[in-house]
């Protein structure tokens, strides 16, 4: 490389004694780790404590392990309306009220559904911590919905899946490309799920999966901001230790079985403009694999300078927005890139390229400056994404719950760090492969009418 | 309640092992901790002998650095055939200097791991970046090259233009986009506001390169700018980075700006018809006062509690009550020289025209009737309790000092603002809603399957309306309406 901005060139003039053919070294200053402590109460309830005085607020989050791929088939997205059911009332908290109480003292207050778990949270000024635990304590002990409260909030669900899918351009991709990739996994099906499915959902669903689902040794809170550790700890086990536990949660989720061989699919959908995907099926996060794919996925499309973005945006110009995702989560899932098709570029031209770009990687390998560039892309992510005591729980949360070890809330800087160009051609080697290979284009559907491509 | 116990027990008879509500005890909330005291963080302001206002924020917690460079360059000063003169000039920053490529560009600030962006609104441009703090300088000297020596290249225009076509095939075809840019048309007319910031396919096509450079000429000077240093950084060093990457910038004169004045509020109803459409887009307002006015924290609080976050009763309506909609709110949009409020939602196309009744009564209840102490309580207690949520991260803090800095007002304002908004009254709501809100006036925005609900409209009383198919519609045109022969208006149509 010729154009070496000046840090690089100084890191390399002092590499000289290094051996050869070794990555000029690039010291990334590390950031603080967590202070964390973490308990598990007599219920099952995991516990995890940071103290935080940076600022006088307090974040709770309640993670339980449930999320979409635990639907049965035939309830599909299932599991995020119930999230929303969960403010609408227990034995001392009326209907919506929940929110409301937290606006009033100046907090915020939502949740989250994803494939693989539920995450409800609060933050609010620091004096309000025995409040939110209360609040959280009283709905994982007596959620109380009503028919009617059920029926109008499945129809804000509903609203939710036109606003979020159908009525935008794109907004069916994700659900396009996981459905035409798995057979099997429910990573199959998106987490707002179907409308059949929502509309076939009834009241005692919703009681069968609190049962089952919305039990302490179900769940994780993870508690951060401005308190004293010995109190928080008192006041969780004092609401929050109260809740009686359940029954073992049932883990029956059918494996992805491998697949034989590479899959053209070719679709059409309302939109503006076509949009060709090329997909692999990958490993889980936390497998040691994860970190290089996640550096790959970096190096194709973080930046500018990112291939993906060089090479069909701006130099060959057949892209109007090229990138790339190694989606890690707590099953095998997907390395998948998209490119959105410039009106007067056919689309098999953009897939061609989209292709060919992740067969360098896989011949070629990635080059040193390269891997460089995306540890310092990943560091600065890896601060920037822990200034707030939210984001702060939201790592430590997802090393417990999805890792299974809250060590690797910190670790993972080093794994990252560590990663070697070896590494990252080798998970190409081990995952581009033609068997587990899509192709799949979205054509306009006027454009599919006419017989364009 | 009564109900929902009794099937509770029902169930609890026909499945065994329920999760113990029964035990469960019937009790109010516990009493809070002693109140944390809050005070609003360290930052010095300077200016530096050229006229940039610096303002540094140290905050240690992670080894990062960021910053924001606001420019009082927006829609708002282009040429009035040219919108999207801002924007591009915006977007073609990091596209090359007079010593730099894109491509040199983007390789330098994605090896030094850094965010490097650039953004432009009504009245500003912003540069933005953060970076580890070891390459604060490196991110500093290179937006300082973006700001004072852009080159525009025509390459670089010729790709950015093709883009930005590409970019509006895909808005003009997104409800949520068109609902905007319709609204702000519709409420602005021919003041800048009411121009599309990012264009419109045919100004995208008549934009020149002199035009950019003329742009860039007169606006981005120090003198007319804000800059914030937040983060890993002491006071000290924050103020040498500045100096050191921005001292050399050249003062120069900034022209006054006249604007027109904003047309006076009249009813309109505009349907963009987008057959097939899931929902259709709601969007409900008129022009309102500027961010200096009097009554803006009455107002704001007014906004807040017709849609804001504490009170919010047109969610409370369409969704919780209702089940109409995901999301329903009120935003009251103010800047230096004008504002607007905006109501807006998305519902089923079979709740249009009762989303849009429910939407319209809001405003109309809002002046008719006091709003009762312990709603306004609400929202008031939500500001107050809010502030340290407000202050969690350095940028947030910059950006309370940079708000209060852009719309000429003291940053000793952030201080004060909460008692002032303690001390409104019911009775003061009520005053500026009947000064500043006109239900008869409101403009209405609807982009759907128009077919499907436009009876709907003429029951809820909205008889007249402008029916516009999304192919036709031209937001050049004052009549909105692509028409055969030029911008004429076709006859019949009500003027813009």
């Amino acid at each position: 490389m010729i154009r070496t901005p000046w840090p690089r060139a100084l890191a390399l003039a002092a590499s000289l004694l290094i051996v050869l053919g070794a990555a000029p070294p690039d010291t990334i200053v590390r950031p603080p780790k967590f202070d964390y402590k973490m308990t598990t109460l007599p219920n099952g309830l995991q516990v995890v404590l940071l103290e935080d005085h940076s600022t006088p607020i307090v974040h709770l989050a309640v993670w339980y392990h449930v999320g979409s791929k635990d639907e049965k088939p035939g309830r599909t997205g299932f599991a995020h309306l119930f999230e929303h059911l969960m403010f609408k009332g227990s034995k001392n908290v009326k209907p919506d009220q929940h929110p409301s109480w937290i606006t009033s003292i100046g907090g915020e207050a939502n949740a989250e559904t994803d494939e693989d778990a539920t995450i409800y949270w609060e933050t609010v000024p620091a004096q309000h911590l025995p409040l939110v635990l209360w609040l959280e304590a009283d709905r994982m002990a007596s959620l109380d919905v009503s028919e009617d409260k059920f029926k109008t909030e499945r129809e804000v669900v509903k609203e939710e899946r036109r606003m979020r899918y159908e009525n935008q351009p794109f907004g069916r991709l994700p659900e396009i490309i996981f459905d035409k990739a798995f057979t099997t996994h429910p990573y199959k099906h998106q987490t707002i799920g179907s409308m059949a499915d929502l509309e076939a959902a009834s009241i005692s669903d919703v009681r069968a999966f609190y049962r089952t689902y919305y039990v302490p040794n179900n769940a994780t809170a993870v508690l951060v901001g401005d308190f004293d550790s010995g109190e928080a700890q008192q006041l969780v086990q004092r609401f929050l230790g109260r809740v009686p536990p359940g029954k073992p949660v049932p883990r029956e989720i059918p494996a992805e079985p491998p697949h034989r061989g590479e899959s053209r699919v070719s679709v059409t959908e309302a939109w503006p403009l076509p949009a060709v995907v090329v997909s692999y099926h990958i490993t889980y996060d936390g497998h040691p694999d994860a970190y290089p794919l996640h550096i790959l996925a970096k190096i194709l499309s973080d930046g500018d300078s990112s291939r993906l973005y060089k090479s069909l945006v701006y130099e060959k110009q057949i892209a109007l927005a090229a990138f790339g995702e190694a989606k890690l989560i707590e099953h095998p899932n997907l390395f998948y890139a998209v490119a959105i098709v410039q009106p007067g570029h056919q689309p098999q031209e953009a897939l061609r390229e989209l292709d060919r770009q992740l067969e360098l990687v896989r011949q070629n390998g990635v080059t040193a400056d390269e891997l460089n560039r995306a540890k310092r892309q990943f560091a600065r992510d890896y601060i920037l994404g822990r200034e707030t005591v939210r984001q702060k729980a939201l790592h430590l949360g997802h090393a417990v719950v999805i890792h299974n070890d809250i060590k690797s809330a910190d670790g993972e800087f080093d794994l990252f760090q560590k990663v070697s160009l070896e590494d990252v051609q080798r998970v190409a080697r081990t995952y581009f492969t033609p068997e587990s290979r899509m192709l799949l284009t979205i054509l306009p559907r006027e454009a599919a009418a006419a017989g364009r491509p | 309640m009564h109900r929902s116990r009794l099937m509770l027990l029902l169930v609890a008879l026909v499945l065994p092992a329920l999760s113990g509500a029964q035990g469960w005890p019937s009790e109010g909330p516990p009493p809070p901790l002693a109140v944390h005291r809050v005070d609003f963080p360290d930052y010095q302001l300077r200016t530096l002998p050229n006229g940039l206002q610096v303002l540094v924020v140290p905050h240690h917690e992670q080894p990062s650095v960021s910053f924001r460079l606001l420019v009082g360059a927006g829609a708002v000063q282009e040429p009035a055939d040219r919108p999207g003169v801002a924007s591009m000039v915006a977007s073609l920053l990091n596209q090359g200097t007079a010593t730099k490529s894109a491509g040199e560009i983007a390789t330098l600030i994605d090896s030094a791991g850094g965010i490097l962006g650039v953004g432009s609104a009504n009245e500003l441009t912003s540069v933005y970046g953060a970076v580890i703090k070891d390459r604060t300088d490196l991110a500093l000297a290179l937006a300082s090259d973006l700001v004072q020596h852009p080159a525009f290249p025509a390459d670089e225009i010729a790709l950015h233009r093709k883009q930005s076509l590409s970019a509006l095939q895909v808005g003009y075809d997104d409800p949520d986009y068109l609902a905007n840019a319709v609204f702000d048309r519709i409420i602005f007319g021919l003041h800048p506001f009411g121009r599309p910031n990012e264009g419109t396919p045919q100004s995208i096509e008549r934009i020149t390169q002199s035009d950019l450079a003329a742009f860039h000429r007169t606006w981005f000077v120090p003198n007319n700018a804000l800059l914030a240093i937040v983060g890993d950084v002491t006071v000290e060093e924050g103020f040498a980075a500045a100096a050191q990457a921005f001292g050399n910038w050249e003062r120069r004169s900034v022209p006054e700006i006249t604007l027109p004045t904003p047309p006076v509020a009249a009813r309109r109803v505009v349907v963009i018809d987008r057959p097939g459409s899931a929902q259709t887009e709601i969007r409900v307002g008129h022009l309102a006062i500027p961010r200096t006015h009097p009554d803006y924290i009455a107002f704001d609080l007014a906004i807040r509690i017709l849609g804001g976050e504490g009170a919010n009763r047109l969610f409370g309506v369409l969704r919780s009550d209702r089940g109409l909609t995901y999301g329903a709110s009120a935003d009251f949009h103010a800047f230096r020289s004008s504002g607007d409020v905006e109501a807006e939602t998305n519902t089923r196309t079979s709740g249009t025209g009762e989303s849009l009744r429910l939407m319209v009564d809001e405003f109309a209840r809002l002046r008719r009737e006091l709003v009762h102490p312990a709603e306004l309580r609400g929202a008031q207690d939500f500001m107050a309790g809010h502030f340290p949520l407000s202050i969690e991260t350095p940028a947030a803090i910059a950006e309370q000092v940079l708000t209060r800095l852009f719309y000429g007002q003291s940053p000793s304002e952030i201080e004060t603002y909460l008692d002032k908004v303690a001390r409104v009254t019911p009775a003061e709501i009520q005053r500026v809603a009947r000064e500043w809100l006109k239900p008869d006036q409101l403009s209405i925005v609807l982009v759907g399957d128009a077919a499907t609900f436009v009876d709907q409209l003429k029951t809820m009383g909205f008889s007249e309306y402008e029916r516009i198919p999304i192919a036709d519609l031209d937001l050049d045109a004052p009549t909105l309406r692509r028409s055969p022969a030029g911008r004429a208006p076709a006859p019949g149509l009500p003027p813009a």
